[in-house]
């Protein structure tokens, strides 16, 4: 067992994928916190759509990939925050049809182009063995920027989180806070694209929140768990999916899975509504 | 030019055009539903799962529609039912967690089998060819079984669209209409993978509706609005494709968006 795990470790790809790892999952999981009980789990499906785009168009244009779809992701969040207050139609069918239009230039754009290929295949299910330093450290510029605005703001996180309403009426510019939230969404969600991949990286923003959920009552320890389980799930899947050679993202959501079951197991256990 | 009429000679092209107008049409009236009742990323979570399945049964050597379709159902009432449970989930939140989950199980079937192949592809990006003779056969079941519940249930639809707490106090079985409803968008996604794609065909449930909202005030009008545009947008995005040689799914799903951004410039409501 040791000498598998030091072998597994001994490899620069693994270490890397690691590190990218556990920074990212750790902002997903404190970040998901705030999004699930927003009510916008679906807010990572619809930006990693737009993603998807980006990555097209960056490949499209020879671009780098992470100069491309960050301000367009950016760009995505902020738009359905904004179209939230101004708009008659709802959050959630906004967001479908960002996504829905974002998936359709993007898939156009690499049908005019390069057709299907393995690029395609890694913005769709990740590529986080492929990371090569310059990767790595944006990624971990990225994740640590995000993780210490959240830190610093933690206390207008909560209360934008709990009472919008009450917030703004005490005199905290929760539009800002919201543009600052969306903004470290985004961030996490264009890193966490190249973790898992489009298609999964909602996972890794709901299950550690709904997990923790099922486990706490209060806010802080809810984070606090989130924010331990995500990181923990995430090294525990990478050398899962690097020992039976599985798919390093899907690897990731299972264990993440397998995590919010047992979570559901216990608090059955425990005699709470399940 | 001539390449492009020559297309219409060929029987698929017919095959998948008539296929697509009728799951188009039954996509909108489900859709009406979904959208105002606020489900609107149901249909995304549900194409997530049907590629999950056929994924599995691709896997496994099944047949990919006899896997899908239980499994899609299953999926749809356990989406509903754990979103109802107020001691946990939310619904969207019910609705990611399933969706991902089964993304993440089909992949690492895959994985494990064949890997990443052209079938793959063509479930998530979806692909006229694939539909053969008894796609159209349980297309054509599937649409009238859909069109005739609408037309028999048109008020209780109505009803339980609108007023879920009123209608069950007025002694209707919501529950029961749920169900219905989630089996038939069900069953509605799983047929229109095949053509648009997995990760399209929330498209036709969600933004011919929206569309609609935008022009007509009255549930009827919305209704009838909403299967002309997505029907129309169909035959529209699917000519393009045909014309560029580009994925059909991409091109209607692409027209639809075109439509009701149009729509929400014009109509200033």
């Amino acid at each position: 067992m040791c000498e598998l795990l030091t072998e597994a470790v001994s490899y620069g790809f693994m270490q890397r994928a690691l590190i990218v790892g556990v920074l990212m999952s750790l902002c997903a999981g404190v970040l998901g916190v705030h999004l699930v009980l927003k009510r916008f789990s679906m807010i990572g499906d619809g930006l990693s759509h737009v993603g998807f785009a980006a990555l097209a168009l960056a490949s499209v244009l020879h671009f780098s990939p992470l100069a491309v779809s960050l301000p367009l992701v950016i760009a995505a969040a902020f738009f359905i925050l904004w179209a939230q207050g101004h708009s008659e139609i709802q959050g959630d069918a906004m967001v479908g049809v960002l996504s829905i239009g974002a998936l359709a230039f993007g898939m156009i754009l690499i049908a005019l182009t390069t057709g299907v290929n393995a690029d395609v295949n890694s913005y769709l299910f990740g590529s986080i063995l492929s990371m090569n330093k310059t990767d790595v450290v944006l990624s971990v510029t990225l994740c640590a920027g995000v993780f210490i605005l959240y830190i610093l703001f933690y206390q207008r996180v909560f209360a934008v989180t709990f009472d919008e309403t009450f917030a703004q009426a005490t005199g905290t510019p929760t539009g800002y806070y919201q543009a600052v939230l969306s903004l470290m969404t985004a961030v996490t969600i264009v890193v966490g694209m190249r973790v898992v991949g489009a298609l999964l990286i909602s996972g890794l923003i709901i299950f550690p929140a709904l997990s923790a959920m099922r486990l706490c009552r209060r806010y802080r320890s809810v984070v606090i768990v989130a924010a331990v389980l995500s990181p923990v799930c995430c090294v525990i899947g990478l050398l899962l999916s690097f020992f039976c050679s599985a798919p390093a993202g899907a690897g990731i959501i299972l264990v993440q899975l397998a995590a919010y079951l047992l979570t559901v197991f216990i608090s059955i256990l425990r005699g709470r509504s399940a | 030019m001539d390449g492009f009429l020559e297309m219409f000679s060929y029987s698929f092209i017919w095959r998948a055009i008539f296929v697509g107008v009728l799951i188009s049409a039954c996509a909108a009236l489900l859709g009406v539903n979904l959208v105002l009742r606020r489900y609107s990323m149901i249909g995304d979570g549900l194409s997530h799962v049907a590629f999950g399945a056929a994924a599995v049964a691709m896997a496994l050597g099944a047949a990919p529609l006899g896997v899908s379709i239980p499994v899609v159902l299953a999926a749809a009432f356990l989406m509903l039912r754990l979103g109802r449970n107020t001691g946990g989930l939310q619904g969207d939140a019910a609705i990611a967690l399933v969706s991902v989950s089964a993304v993440a199980i089909g992949v690492m079937f895959l994985s494990m089998s064949s890997g990443m192949n052209t079938d793959v592809y063509s479930y998530l990006f979806g692909s006229v060819l694939m539909l053969d003779n008894h796609d159209v056969l349980l297309c054509i079941v599937m649409s009238a079984v859909i069109l005739i519940c609408y037309l028999l249930l048109w008020n209780r639809m109505f009803a339980v669209t609108f007023d879920e707490t009123f209608t069950k106090a007025s002694g209707l079985n919501v529950d029961l209409y749920q169900m219905v409803l989630a089996a038939m968008t069900a069953i509605v996604v799983v047929l229109g993978m095949r053509m648009m794609g997995a990760l399209l065909i929330s498209g036709l449930l969600l933004i011919p509706v929206l569309s609609a909202m935008r022009l007509c005030r009255n549930f009827r009008a919305v209704t009838f609005a909403a299967v002309c545009f997505s029907v129309l947008g169909y035959v529209l995005g699917f000519l393009l494709a045909c014309a560029f040689a580009l994925p059909v799914g991409a091109v209607v799903a692409g027209v639809q968006v075109c439509v009701f951004l149009l729509l929400s410039l014009v109509v200033q409501s």
